[in-house]
């Protein structure tokens, strides 16, 4: 009796000793993964890499007749899925033996997803690129030098020189694309605010978030509380004349102390105006989700928004959307140039075929018909003209953000090599400031010191 | 002769276990170990640095003390709480009552689901500023808060996301409860002693074993956690949730430094190991084995 008892309790404790593991290995290897699933990854294939070296290698890979497939991988909002789907299914067609194995998720995903891909050298052959993130990327070694491309006649060559890191290029341009402010106009001309101008200064962004707080309700801001986000201090810098953060591929670092300070204090003065959300509400806004997107949820009236973007808030709150440039120095402000791009892995086993795809990819008319605007205005001036009849509001708003910016923009300003951990130091130090914990003094040093010390290991 | 050859098949039988563990665990292992005295960055070759990873995490890294400081508190606060609850539910759940079961398999069930994404979505969306949480305040009038975006209750609401997840360890206990000797409550029932009595005198040392079980597993668990604070609030915010695994990940997968993290990693055993160390010191003083007759204090 006794026995029996023992040994059922031995079976169960061994049971549930297995769960637990289970649950442990489970939530120890989940990183990458994990990621995806969060983002809302849509995508059934397992590994996009696992397609490429499945299929027949074609000997030297330039056999164009042999059956290849070639591994892609974007970022994007549901319609870029869709339609770039579409495009590669077009592709095929057109080149029959060529396939792919497609992996599409959102951005946040996207790079969790990319560097352990990169770690393992399972990059697939295709991948976009983000200005922000390609020189951090081609020192690492992970991308294809396509310089020997032949792109003329497609894109400019002077926006092709401008892309050259160390003079390669790495990724081709696939469209125009700026950066600006999106605001909520009838709720704005509703409330008798003055409606953001064209080329609009930091001061006057400023008396904007003032006005707004006199004449909306409670709960309701003019502006979004910029204090953690490194890119607009960047923008602030470089606009009122200064040095950008990183320069130099990230061999020098430059922290303005009076102007990180002027504009910090700005903003802790706002946030105690009750001008900008309390800092809880600021850090649980999440872009493009209905109830918590800054802008669609009602609660701010302006947000960053780019070219290639504004579409998805557009979606959210039809007619209601305008654009503005990001605020204007002595300097200019902004950004209009290309930042999405197509790469090739450095580890693929079908270069050729990849290029030649690049390339299709901004030529094809019916790849253009097919694609439109779901990355920005498209850089081939043949294939935008052949959209521009047919653009809808949602698209024509992203031109009008290029339009808005273009005058005044700077440069694009990337995270150079090595600088990711002191993004995410700037961000989790100013938070730190948001809720009261670190004064901003205390937060310049931090900041200036390891920006210091990663420029130092750069040089 | 033949001792050997049944030695050699056995090897042979276990060969696909023990070379999976060579190759799979034991190589990774011991590169771990060479690459936490490197500089390395994945894409090019390891740089020999000796101690310096080592040194940088003891020297001047604020966000190594941060992630064992969050770590700390989560562990200390996260066990006891889930061996609490879950030693609780799996009394209710051994009483013998018409339907318990159905109790049982509905108290469980949610516990199928594990510490998945989807329970962290679910948790995010609960607490997050347009949560239900805060819908369910509105209706009483209180104005609620964004809970996982505020530091001082974010590792709140991932200690009580771990502390929900108690069903293994609860199942654990209810088998322990379940073989605690009827007769010792029954005689300790004639003799006058009343159920708080009972509990700490007879189901408590009973369950001592079972207890230790799970309290080992539950700190080496609560060390590791990551899941829920990389997918619910990513560390932040002012890093309030910058667990250590958390750390360790965005170093090695985020800053590309995999020798430092490797250095985390070794850091980590070494501290689980040493605390589950002075587990097993401690235990001989309050674990009872009823095997061992009886030998306590």
């Amino acid at each position: 009796m006794m026995m029996r008892k023992g040994s059922k309790f031995w079976a169960l404790l061994a049971f549930a000793a297995l769960l637990t593991l289970a649950g442990c290995g489970g939530s120890g290897g989940n990183g990458g993964n994990g990621g995806n699933a969060g983002s809302g990854n849509a995508s059934p294939s397992a590994s996009p890499s696992g397609g490429s070296s499945e299929a027949p290698s074609s000997g030297d890979g330039k056999a164009p007749a042999a059956s290849v497939k070639l591994g892609i991988m974007w970022w994007g909002a549901d319609d870029r899925h869709e339609a770039t789907l579409k495009a590669l299914d077009l592709y095929s067609k057109q080149h029959p033996g060529t396939t792919f194995a497609p992996d599409y998720m959102a951005w946040d995903g996207y790079w969790q997803k990319l560097p352990a891909l990169a770690a393992s050298k399972t990059v697939p052959d295709i991948l976009q690129m983000d200005a922000a993130y390609i020189q951090d990327y081609v020192a690492k070694g992970v991308l294809e030098d396509l310089s020997d491309l032949d792109l003329g006649g497609i894109v400019d060559p002077a926006v092709i020189d401008n892309l050259k890191i160390d003079g390669k290029l790495y990724g081709i341009p696939l469209s125009q694309n700026a950066q600006g402010i999106a605001f909520n106009k009838p709720a704005l001309e509703a409330a008798g605010i003055s409606l953001p101008q064209k080329n609009w200064t930091w001061d006057d962004y400023f008396a904007f978030a003032r006005e707004a707080r006199q004449k909306l309700p409670k709960g309701k801001y003019g502006i979004g509380d910029a204090s953690s986000a490194w890119d607009w201090y960047n923008w602030y810098q470089t606009g009122n004349g200064g040095k950008p953060l990183m320069g130099d591929n990230g061999k020098t670092f430059t922290l303005d102390k009076d102007l990180f300070v002027k504009y910090q204090q700005t903003f802790a003065d706002l946030r105690k105006e009750q001008a900008v959300p309390p800092p809880d509400k600021s850090l649980s806004f999440v872009e493009n989700d209905p109830s918590a997107d800054p802008m669609a949820s009602g609660v701010v009236m302006t947000r960053g928004a780019t070219t290639g973007s504004v579409a998805a808030l557009y979606t959210l709150m039809p007619d209601q959307v305008d654009v503005v440039g990001i605020p204007t120095g002595p300097a200019g402000g902004g950004w209009a140039q290309s930042t999405i791009f197509l790469s090739v892995s450095a580890n693929s086993q079908h270069k050729e075929e990849a290029k030649a795809f690049l390339k299709w990819f901004i030529t094809d008319p019916d790849a253009g018909q097919t694609l439109k605007m779901t990355r920005g205005i498209p850089i081939n001036p043949d294939i935008f003209k052949q959209l521009e009849p047919t653009m809808e509001p949602k698209d024509l708003i992203g031109k009008k953000i290029y339009d808005m910016s273009v005058e005044k923009a700077l440069p694009f300003y990337s995270i150079a090599q090595g600088f990711t951990e002191w993004v995410d130091t700037y961000k989790s130090t100013m938070e730190g400031v948001m809720f009261g914990q670190t004064s901003i003094e205390d937060a310049y040093d931090k900041l200036n010191k390891l920006g210091q010390q990663i420029a130092a290991k750069n040089a | 002769m033949a001792q050997r050859g049944r030695n050699v098949a056995g090897y042979v039988f276990i060969s696909p276990w023990l070379i999976g563990f060579l190759l799979l665990t034991l190589w990774p292992i011991a590169q771990s170990f060479y690459l936490s005295f490197t500089d390395y960055s994945m894409l090019a070759d390891p740089v020999w640095t000796g101690l310096a990873n080592y040194r940088h995490m003891f020297g001047d890294d604020d966000s190594f003390t941060k992630s064992l400081k969050v770590t700390f508190t989560f562990v200390l606060f996260s066990v006891p709480l889930k061996l609490f609850f879950s030693l609780m539910v799996a009394m209710l759940l051994a009483k013998n009552l018409r339907g318990m079961n159905v109790y049982r398999t509905l108290i469980y069930f949610p516990s199928l689901i594990g510490g998945s994404i989807a329970v962290s979505v679910l948790w995010r969306n609960m607490f997050g500023a347009d949560g239900y949480i805060n819908a369910i305040l509105a209706w009483f009038g209180i104005a609620g808060k964004g809970w996982i975006s505020s530091p001082d209750t974010a590792l709140g609401t991932l200690i009580l996301l771990n502390t929900w997840q108690f069903g293994s360890t609860m199942v654990i206990f209810l088998a322990g409860l379940k073989q605690v000797p009827q007769e010792l409550y029954e005689a300790a029932a004639v003799d006058g002693a009343g159920s708080f009595r009972r509990f700490f005198r007879i189901t408590l040392p009973m369950l001592s074993p079972v207890m230790f079980f799970n309290l080992v597993l539950g700190i080496i668990n609560s060390f590791q956690m990551f899941t829920a604070a990389f997918v619910i609030t990513k560390g932040g915010p002012v890093q309030s949730t910058y667990v250590y695994a958390m750390f360790l990940y965005e170093k090695a997968f985020k800053h590309f430094q995999m020798g430092y993290a490797s250095a985390l990693a070794w850091v980590l055993l070494a501290i689980v190991a040493a605390l589950t160390a002075i587990n097993f010191l401690v235990s001989r003083y309050w674990v009872f084995y009823e095997a061992e007759g009886g030998r306590e204090g």
